[in-house]
C-alpha cells in the first residue's frame, strides 16, 4: 500500500475509473475530469471495470448501478471489496434510481465505506468534481 | 397460499352431527380434504385458517346465522365458493342466499350423489375463479413491469442529455469542453431521437392493445410496401455501409391484412437488419408464394443472435447484448410489435440465426384469395387478449 501511494505521488496524476454502460455519461464526465488533471480509465460494464481495476488499482471509482438492465454495479462493488488491493478504494455511486439511494447507503451487505459517496443522476458535475478533489487531496 | 396444492379443501358448517358425518363420507370419496364444524364461529375460524376452495353452510344454526356466515366468508376471500344446505328450503331463502353470495343451493334431504354432483360443479367454478385471478395478477405484474422498464428506458437518454448540457453550461468556458460542444450537441440530438422512438413504439403498442390500429383484413400488395420501406432506408444504408437487396417476384404479392400495420412490420424488420448488420454487409428481402401463404424473409449478414436469446427475442424490452451489440441502442419494443402485427394478420414469424453470420426473420402471411368474398373480414376478436398476450 505504502509503496503504491509513494509511486503515485511521484508519477503525478491520480487515476479515476468510470464504470457506466452509458457512453454519453462516461464522455460527459471524463472530459472535465481530464481537464482537472486526472487520468481517466473507462469501462462500460462491471466485469470490464473490475478487470481494469485489478490490473491497476485506481484512486477512485465512479460507478453506475443499473447496467444491462440489472443492478450490476452492486455486484461489482461487492467484488471490489473482496479484492485486497481494491478493498478501500473510494467508490462514488452515480445512479438514476435516486429514490432508492438511501436504501443503498444502509444496505450492510453492500459494504459501503465511510468515504463512499452517492450522486443522483443526472449528476451535478461541478459538485462531483469538488467531491473528488476533496477526497483525493485528503489522502495526501 | 396453501401448500397442498393438489388437494382441494372443503369446510362443512352444520350443527347436525349426522349431516356433518354423511358429508364427510360422501366427499372424502372424491379425494377431497374435508373439515367439519358444528357452528358458524368455529366454521369461520377454519375458513380463515384453511382458505378452502369450497364451504357448505347450513342456513339454520344456533349462534351466528348462515347468512351472516356467508358474508363473513367472502370478507375473508371473495372467491371461496359457497353452497347453502338447509332443511327449510323455500324459493325465498334460496334467492336470499344467492343474493348474499352463495353459488348454489342444496335442499335437505339429499342423496350422496346429489351432493357430489353439486360439489363437483362448484369446484369447477372455483377453478375458473382461481384461473382468472391468476391471469389478473399476471396482467397486473406485466403492467407494472412495463411502466418500470419504459421509465428506465426514457431516463437513460434523458440523463445523458442532461449530463452533456450540464457540463456545457457550467464548465463550457474551458477549451477542452468547447472543442467538444458540437459533437456533444449531436449526441444530444441522437438521444432525443431515441426517446422519440421509444414513445412512438409505446404509443403503437398501446393503440394496438386498445384495438385502435385498424385490424382490417383487406387485399394488400406487399411489394410496394417493402420497396417503399427500402427506399426510406437508403439514407441510413449509406451511413451504415449496408447494401439493400430486394428479391421480389415480378408480379404482386397479395395478402390479407392492414396496409399500415404491414408497413410498420417491415419497417421494423428492415431497420433491425440494417442496425444489427456489419459494415459492408447486406440486407436481402425476398418474397415467395407458398401454399395459400406468402413467405417474406428479411435476411441480414449481421452479428447474429445467440441461441439462448432466441426465446426472449419477441419479449418487450429485450435487447440482445454481447459481442457486436454493445454500441447499439433500441427501444426494445420493435419485435413485440412485429409479433402482434403478424399474429393479428393471421400469420407467423420465426427467426433463424447464427452468431457472427447473420439472421433471417421469416414472416408467413395468409395469401389473398379472390374467391374469399368477405373483403372486409375483421380479425377474429377472440385472438385478441389471448393468454399468451404480450400486451401491457
Amino acid at each position: 500500500m505504502k509503496t503504491r501511494k509513494a509511486t503515485q505521488v511521484t508519477l503525478g496524476p491520480r487515476t479515476i475509473l468510470i464504470i457506466d454502460d452509458d457512453v454519453d455519461f462516461v464522455e460527459a464526465t471524463s472530459v472535465p475530469l481530464e481537464k482537472r488533471g486526472y487520468h481517466v480509465v473507462k469501462a462500460y460494464d462491471g466485469r470490464e471495470g473490475l478487470r481494469l481495476a485489478k490490473i491497476a488499482p485506481p484512486d477512485l471509482v465512479i460507478m453506475d448501478i443499473m447496467m444491462g438492465e440489472r443492478t450490476e454495479g452492486f455486484f461489482t462493488v461487492q467484488e471490489m471489496r473482496q479484492t485486497t488491493e481494491l478493498r478501500s478504494v473510494p467508490i462514488f455511486v452515480v445512479s438514476s434510481l435516486y429514490s432508492r439511494i438511501e436504501e443503498f447507503k444502509v444496505a450492510p451487505e453492500r459494504e459501503w465505506l465511510a468515504h463512499d459517496e452517492f450522486f443522483p443522476k443526472p449528476v451535478d458535475t461541478e459538485k462531483l468534481l469538488k467531491s473528488i478533489d476533496r477526497r483525493l487531496s485528503d489522502d495526501h | 397460499m396453501r401448500e397442498s396444492a393438489g388437494l382441494e379443501q372443503i369446510v362443512v358448517i352444520d350443527d347436525d352431527y349426522a349431516m356433518r358425518l354423511s358429508c364427510l363420507q360422501a366427499l372424502s370419496k372424491l379425494g377431497l380434504h374435508v373439515e367439519t364444524c358444528e357452528d358458524g364461529a368455529k366454521g369461520l375460524n377454519s375458513v380463515a385458517r384453511l382458505k378452502p376452495d369450497l364451504v357448505l353452510v347450513d342456513l339454520k344454526m344456533p349462534g351466528i346465522s348462515g347468512m351472516e356466515v356467508i358474508s363473513r366468508i367472502h370478507e375473508i376471500d371473495p372467491i371461496i365458493v359457497i353452497i347453502v344446505i338447509t332443511g327449510y328450503a323455500t324459493i325465498g331463502t334460496a334467492v336470499d342466499a344467492m343474493k348474499a353470495g352463495a353459488y348454489d343451493f342444496l335442499p335437505k334431504p339429499f342423496k350422496p350423489d346429489e351432493l357430489r354432483m353439486i360439489v363437483g360443479r362448484s369446484l369447477q367454478h372455483r377453478r375458473l375463479l382461481l384461473e382468472s385471478r391468476r391471469l389478473e395478477m399476471e396482467r397486473e405484474l406485466l403492467k407494472r413491469r412495463f411502466i418500470t422498464f419504459v421509465s428506465h428506458q426514457l431516463k437513460t437518454p434523458l440523463t445523458a442529455i442532461h449530463q452533456y448540457l450540464d457540463v456545457l453550461r457550467n464548465l463550457g468556458d474551458t477549451v477542452e469542453v468547447r472543442a467538444k460542444s458540437n459533437e456533444w450537441l449531436d449526441r444530444c440530438l441522437k438521444r432525443t431521437k431515441e426517446m422519440r422512438e421509444i414513445v412512438d413504439d409505446w404509443l403503437t403498442l398501446s393503440r394496438m392493445e386498445g384495438g385502435m390500429l385498424s385490424r382490417q383484413r383487406v387485399k394488400v400488395d406487399l411489394k410496394p410496401i417493402v420497396l417503399n420501406v427500402l427506399k426510406t432506408y437508403r439514407e441510413m444504408e449509406e451511413a451504415n455501409d449496408v447494401t439493400l437487396v430486394p428479391q421480389l417476384p415480378g408480379d404482386s404479392c397479395l395478402v390479407r391484412g392492414d396496409h399500415n400495420c404491414l408497413s410498420v412490420l417491415f419497417d421494423n424488420l428492415i431497420a433491425n437488419a440494417i442496425k444489427y448488420n456489419k459494415p459492408g454487409g447486406q440486407v436481402t428481402v425476398s418474397a415467395e408464394m407458398g401454399d395459400g401463404e406468402v413467405v417474406i424473409a428479411v435476411h441480414d449478414t449481421g452479428v447474429g443472435i445467440p441461441r439462448e436469446h432466441k426465446d426472449y427475442l419477441f419479449d418487450e424490452f429485450f435487447r440482445v447484448r454481447g459481442q457486436g451489440h454493445t454500441a447499439t441502442t433500441g427501444t426494445g419494443l420493435g419485435l413485440p410489435i412485429c409479433k402482434r402485427i403478424v399474429r393479428e394478420s393471421g400469420g407467423t414469424i420465426e427467426v433463424e440465426s447464427e452468431v457472427g453470420v447473420g439472421s433471417t426473420f421469416r414472416v408467413r402471411l395468409p395469401a389473398y384469395n379472390a374467391q374469399d368474398t368477405n373483403e372486409n373480414q375483421k380479425g377474429d376478436p377472440g385472438d385478441f387478449g389471448a393468454e399468451d398476450d404480450i400486451d401491457h
